[in-house]
């Protein structure tokens, strides 16, 4: 009984180690995408090379453009680096080389708070909300730095979340996960960003909140606001992204619309399949 | 990560249970009798005359102010003398407590006072006819210095002795387990808010400590700047004491955390800190204990079977303000809202465009002007002297843990749980236990609730 579908198919472990060696390859073939201009792109980030240990490198030349409107997806296995990523986009971590730009001006290695101020928006993937203040007290914190606006923004992001409102003098601590995500997309949401840098915002959701949270990333990115998101859902993420990235071992792998990375039986079988998830 | 963090506390606090045995070895010495005679007022040019048996120790006259003091060889029972024949005419000395004291016993560096009262020659009869034990109760309760002969880092309570009704004994501790309790919370927010703020454990936060009560005692009583009121001083100090926060903060721990330096090693920076400031202070004024000028020979307020000082009093009203006015701060402006979110997570405060090391300083600032503060308190209710911050800091981190590791809200709870304790414990066991008593209270509260009184336990997912 148990032998059966290793006799049908190759056993798993080849099947891990084939993938490995197509990945490894078509590693080999990418990095060498061109470089374009970045006054042409909202945030532009070229051959990023970052890490957390001295002498350690995560990211070894990712590649990432966003343009004004766009969703941008990143997907890819576990520890590809694709927190990194984001968190290296967003000032959290320094850049070793490569170029990093919002609208054609240097943002490597400046504060984070910096590039709040500059219209960048940032909902971390872990520990996104501050447990002991209220729910409010959360949303205040993201309009720090513009504390006349609160009342306003706090209307337009209640309109979008109606539980924060609900829930506004709660402690952030006792609510539910997906209610957590709320507020802290609210909170990002509070300075009024151009570019809002999700990471795995379903992460942990039962699925009608994933498809929740989906459903306002589209209606965030109705607003104007353009939208950077990692995802574990990937089919889902593909599928509402305009373009989409698939990260590996700290570098792209595959780069596409979101249909063209859905339909690619590569990306399929690395990265969507059932493979995927023992590789 | 924070259990780890509680059990390299404890085991921080069970070390400092342990130095203090040592540090007992450096005694000063310096016994001196001393009093004021002030009743019905202050009376200038009287001799007292202290005697060891039968051989004359030593002889006073009061001054202006109608003080007096006389030096001592060492511990043991003294009997004093006032020489009758020195009164002038207008006044008799008073039948109670009498112009002599026998049996007065000075323990090992006390300077104990004794009390003499006089009286107008016509009013005496009138008054003790009234009430004939009136007069000695009240110069039982005339507050004897104490702190000098304790042993170190045991707080006294006023108005207690083994002659009080147990009933009075528990209101009058309790009373001075609150004003304990309210100087170590006073003191204690600021390591909390630093942890909550780092993650690092201030060492030198009991030194910050004496470093007010020093500066205080520098302004009010040094010949350098002579006769600036304790109020005034004790401002001073506070902003010395935030300065001193600030100006490590800034140059030592910003430069260190840039640097990436782990959590352990800049716990060991402090402990450097807490040693080089403790010496230096050790330097500057050297190992006796000092009181302030002002504030010290006070009649105790009755309220009730209780009996305070003014003194007392004021601390507790001063310490509930001021700890009252730190918590509208923390709750309700835009800087103590971002020192709890800086507190709760440092990286989403990061992202969220706080300049979380400004905050920081401010934390810094905020930590070191209360604990100045608390200094002065301290020195006032007790005395001052170079480790007594260091004595403090063992309850200051017993109540940080208690409350609740990172919250101010927990260090004010926790220092008046603590304070409490200690005081309270007095009444069935020897006040030298009075911290262990506290610590054993901590522990058992963390054995219920790992987390704290206040404490939020961590959440996972
Ligand atoms: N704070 C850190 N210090 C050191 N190494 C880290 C740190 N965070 C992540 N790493 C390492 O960086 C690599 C990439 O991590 P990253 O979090 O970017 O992966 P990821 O693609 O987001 O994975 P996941 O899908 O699990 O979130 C991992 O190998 C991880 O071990
Ligand atoms: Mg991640």
């Amino acid at each position: 009984m148990s032998g059966n579908p290793e006799q049908e198919r190759p056993s798993g472990v080849e099947a891990a180690v084939e993938a490995q060696h197509v990945r490894e390859e078509v590693l080999e073939r990418a990095g060498t995408a061109p470089a374009g201009d970045p006054r042409d792109h909202l945030v532009f980030a070229d051959e990023l090379v970052a890490g957390y240990v001295p002498e350690v490198n995560i990211l070894n030349g990712c590649t990432l453009t966003l343009d004004e409107g766009e969703v941008v997806g990143i997907i890819g296995p576990n520890g590809a680096g694709k927190s990194t990523l984001i968190k290296t986009i967003f000032g959290l971590i320094p850049v070793r080389s490569g170029g990093l730009s919002l609208r054609g001006e240097s943002i490597a290695n400046l504060a984070a708070h910096e590039l709040v101020s500059r219209g960048v928006g940032y909902v971390p993937q872990t520990q996104n909300v501050f447990p002991t203040l209220t729910v409010e007290e959360n949303l205040q914190m993201g309009a720090y730095l513009r504390p006349k606006s609160f009342a306003a923004r706090f209307d337009a992001v209640a309109e979008l979340f109606p539980l924060l409102a609900q829930r506004r003098r709660q402690k952030a601590g006792a609510l539910s996960g997906g209610e957590r995500q709320m507020v802290a997309m609210g909170r990002a949401l509070m300075m009024e960003p151009s570019v809002l840098l999700l990471d795995e915002p379903t992460a942990g959701l039962s699925p009608i909140y994933q498809e929740e949270v989906f459903q306002r990333v589209k209606q965030i990115n109705a607003t104007g606001v353009s939208v950077i998101m990692v995802e574990q859902n990937a089919r889902r993420c593909l599928q509402i992204c305009d373009r989409g990235y698939v990260l590996d071992q700290g570098r792209n792998a595959y780069t596409g619309t979101g249909r063209e990375l859905l339909e690619d039986p590569n990306v399929v079988e690395l990265y969507l399949g059932t493979l995927a998830k023992s590789a | 990560m924070r259990r780890r963090l509680v059990t390299v506390l404890l085991a921080v606090i069970t070390a400092i249970l342990v130095i203090p045995a040592g540090a007992v070895a450096d005694d000063q010495g310096g016994e001196t009798l001393n009093g004021q005679i002030r009743k019905p007022e202050t009376v200038e040019g009287i001799d007292i005359t202290v005697y060891q048996g039968s051989e004359e120790i030593g002889t006073a006259t009061t001054g202006p102010d109608g003080e007096w003091e006389v030096e001592v060889p060492g511990p043991g029972a003294y009997r004093v003398v006032l020489d009758q024949e020195s009164v002038p005419d207008e006044y008799v000395v008073s039948e109670r407590p009498g112009p002599e004291h026998d049996e007065v016993q000075v323990r090992e560096g006390q300077q104990r006072t004794v009390i003499f009262n006089l009286a107008r020659p016509g009013e005496e009869e009138g008054g003790s006819s009234a009430s004939p034990s009136e007069p000695a109760q009240e110069a039982a309760e005339e507050e004897p210095a104490q702190g000098e002969g304790t042993p170190e880092g045991v707080t006294t309570a006023p108005g207690v002795s083994s002659a009080t009704p147990f009933g009075t004994k528990v209101v009058q501790l309790t009373v001075a387990g609150i004003s304990f309790g309210l100087v170590i919370a006073i003191s204690a927010i600021g390591l909390s808010l630093i942890f909550g703020t780092t993650r690092m454990i201030n060492f030198a936060h009991g030194d910050m400590v004496t470093f007010g009560a020093m500066m205080a005692l520098l302004f009010s009583t040094g010949a350098t700047f002579n006769d600036v009121p304790l109020v005034v001083a004790a401002l001073i100090a506070v902003v010395l004491g935030a300065l001193l926060g600030i100006g490590l903060e800034r140059f030592l721990w910003r430069p260190l955390r840039r640097r990436n330096v782990a959590l352990i090693q800049m716990f060991i920076v402090s402990i450097g800190v807490a040693l080089i400031l403790r010496h230096l202070l050790l330097v500057g004024f050297g190992g006796n204990r000092e009181r302030y000028d002002e504030y010290q020979l006070q009649e105790m307020i009755r309220l009730g079977p209780v009996g305070v000082t003014p003194r007392e009093l004021t601390i507790i009203c001063l310490s509930v303000l001021v700890l009252v006015a730190v918590a509208a701060m923390l709750q309700f402006t835009r800087i103590g809202k971002a020192m709890r979110a800086v507190a709760d997570n440092r990286d989403l405060a990061e992202s969220s465009g706080i300049d979380v090391d400004r905050v920081t300083l401010y934390v810094w600032g905020l930590g070191g002007g209360l604990s100045a503060l608390g200094g002065v308190f301290y020195g006032l209710s007790q005395s001052v002297y170079w480790q007594m911050g260091f004595h403090l800091l063992l309850l200051m981190f017993a109540a940080v843990i208690l409350g609740g590791l990172g919250t101010a809200y927990g260090a004010m709870v926790g220092g008046l749980v603590i304070g409490l304790v200690a005081q309270l414990s007095t009444l069935w066991f020897p006040s030298e236990l009075m911290n262990a008593w506290a610590l054993a209270i901590m522990i058992v509260v963390l054995l219920v609730r790992p987390q704290g009184i206040l404490g939020r336990r961590e959440r996972v997912g």
